[in-house]
């Protein structure tokens, strides 16, 4: 009976595994920030390196989802960059809260990219954080950023794929092939 | 009797002896330390000799420019705008004492607000001075203040009015000449600094500069490199080579709303390439403790690391090792290195070639003495 039980288990978390690796993300993709950091421009960069045909609009709102098929935030506060936005930190948060519901209710899928290691967790920038991984269907993080687990938590309580590297530049590749 | 007038005369004495050297020593902050350029360097200037309006004023600086001879683009760095910041001006000197240019030409200024050296910033208790050991000897250098002396700039009105933005900010400010540009030839002694700089800027045709700073481990701008909008792909392609360099600096963009300072008006008034740089120096920060030499030297602080233990607030401070001297000079040295590499990518036919500064590793293992002349 044991036996069987841990048979049955082991072929559904490889199924599981084999489901959640096997997700992929179509293009055209939209590129957005939660929090104005400038992490964002390097997504973007890291974006074109790997081909992929994105946009990126730095405040995007419900309205610029049409026609893009996955949507991908980055998030991490920046108090400079939301000086350059002209916005406040509460607009800057709610804009994001509608951006993620909408692209929920679309059913474009988000994929979040945490590319600012500790220089964008806690303080400020956590909530971004928070809100962006969990309706999140897929995860890359640089590892510095989740040196106490916070992205690994919330990806197995929600079961969303994570994939941690070194540094930004490893971000392409994982990047690159959720779009294959 | 006469027992009375020998103990007046020697307190007289004692304090006229206390006064004397007290004087000396006040006096002694408004003689900048010498420097030592590389064998490279092919003339010195003032930062007068563009604008004569700050002639004869602790305004005036040193310009140190090495021009390779050969065609190419020209850079600005500047070190010293905020001269409580040890690692700025300490990036320069390094920078200054050991560079060759083999391409386009490089212009220093080590001491941007002279005037800040000449004083010290009240009620902080910092050093007036920290040492360097080098292996023939120690090199002194001047701990100053973030703003332009009182005694060359006053009173600071109850609110300061930025020119010409018109934007309200606190009195004090009046005096922080990175809050000063673009500047103006009839302002203020800070605003005249900074006209002369911006001066300097469009005579030289200067195509990339530099201003280095250091913050609070609690400020959120730490251990970035703020950029102008219009050249962020230098700035994001710098970000990724510092990267692989084992540097992680963020980027940050500069407000387009906030005036003043370097990283905005430079990119609004010129046609240079701004950047400006922050490490971390706990020995500016609101819970640092003892302020010593030590503190600002080895950058090393109890508080900030329980501070960081806590996890209330993103601290920039690496608990086992602090934030050390040769860390913070290396990052900026390092970061020059990349922007200038990044730059030289994107403007090929404009390049700046630069040779001989030491990398991050080296600074770490050998100590910012190492990299003195004297």
């Amino acid at each position: 009976m044991k036996a069987r039980i841990s048979t049955i288990v082991t072929i559904l978390i490889f199924f599981f595994t084999v489901s959640v690796q096997a997700q992929t993300f179509e293009q055209p993709v939209l590129i957005s920030s939660a929090g104005q950091s400038a992490d964002v421009k390097l997504v973007k960069m890291l974006a074109q390196r790997q081909g992929l045909d994105a946009t990126t609009i730095l405040m995007a709102k419900p309205a610029d989802l049409t026609g893009f098929k996955t949507l991908i935030i980055v998030p991490g506060f920046s108090s400079k960059g939301l000086g350059a936005a002209g916005i406040s930190q509460q607009e800057e948060m709610e804009r994001v809260q509608t951006l993620i519901k909408s692209a929920n209710d679309l059913k474009i899928p988000i994929v979040m990219l945490h590319i600012g290691g500790n220089a964008r967790r806690k303080g400020q920038s956590d909530a971004f954080n928070q809100i962006v991984a969990e309706n999140s269907k897929a995860m890359v993080v640089v590892r510095q950023g989740d040196e106490d687990g916070f992205f690994t938590g919330i990806s197995k309580a929600k079961n969303i794929p994570l994939t941690l590297v070194d540094k930004i530049a490893e971000t392409a590749t994982p990047l690159g092939n959720l779009f294959k | 009797m006469i027992r009375n007038h020998l103990s007046t005369i020697i307190i007289f004495l004692v304090t006229a002896a206390a006064g004397v050297i007290a004087a000396i020593s006040f006096g002694k902050m408004h003689h900048p330390e010498e420097l030592y350029p590389s064998t490279f360097l092919t003339k010195k200037g003032m930062l007068s000799d563009y604008f004569d309006g700050i002639k004869g004023t602790n305004g005036d600086t040193e310009v140190y420019l090495f021009d390779s001879g050969v065609e190419g683009g020209t850079a600005l760095l500047g070190g010293g705008t905020h001269a409580n910041e040890a690692a700025s001006f300490l990036a320069s000197v390094v920078i200054l004492e050991n560079l060759k240019v083999t391409q386009g030409r490089v212009i220093i200024i080590p001491r941007m607000n002279n005037s800040a050296f000449t004083c010290s910033d009240p009620m902080e208790g910092f050093p007036e001075y920290f040492g360097i050991p080098t292996d023939n000897g120690t090199r002194t250098f001047r701990l100053g203040s973030r703003v332009t002396n009182p005694l060359d700039q006053w009173p600071d009105p109850l609110v300061f009015a930025q020119y010409p933005s018109n934007q309200q900010l606190s009195g004090f400010e009046t005096r922080n000449l990175n809050r000063a540009y673009p500047g103006r030839p009839d302002g203020n002694l800070t605003e005249k600094v900074a006209y002369a700089i911006i001066q300097l800027i469009d005579k030289e045709n200067v195509n990339i500069a530099f201003d280095l700073h250091e913050s609070s481990p609690e400020v959120p701008i730490v251990n970035v490199i703020v950029y102008h909008e219009k050249y962020e792909d230098i700035a994001m392609g710098a970000v990724l080579g510092l990267e692989m360099a084992g540097l992680q600096f963020s980027p940050e963009t500069s407000p387009k709303n906030f005036h003043g300072l370097s990283h905005r008006e430079w990119g609004d008034f010129t046609n240079a390439v701004p950047f400006l740089m922050e490490t971390s120096n706990p020995s500016m920060g609101r819970l640092r403790g003892k302020t010593d030499v030590d503190l600002v030297l080895r950058g090393y602080c109890d508080n900030y690391k329980k501070a960081k233990e806590t996890g209330a607030l993103r601290i920039a401070y690496r608990e086992d090792t602090g934030e050390p001297i040769e860390h913070r000079v290396g990052r900026h040295i390092m970061g020059f290195k990349e922007l200038i590499n990044s730059y030289n990518y994107y403007y090929p036919e404009n390049q700046i070639v630069i040779e001989n500064l030491p990398d991050y590793d080296l600074m770490m293992e050998n100590g910012v003495g190492k990299y003195l002349n004297n």
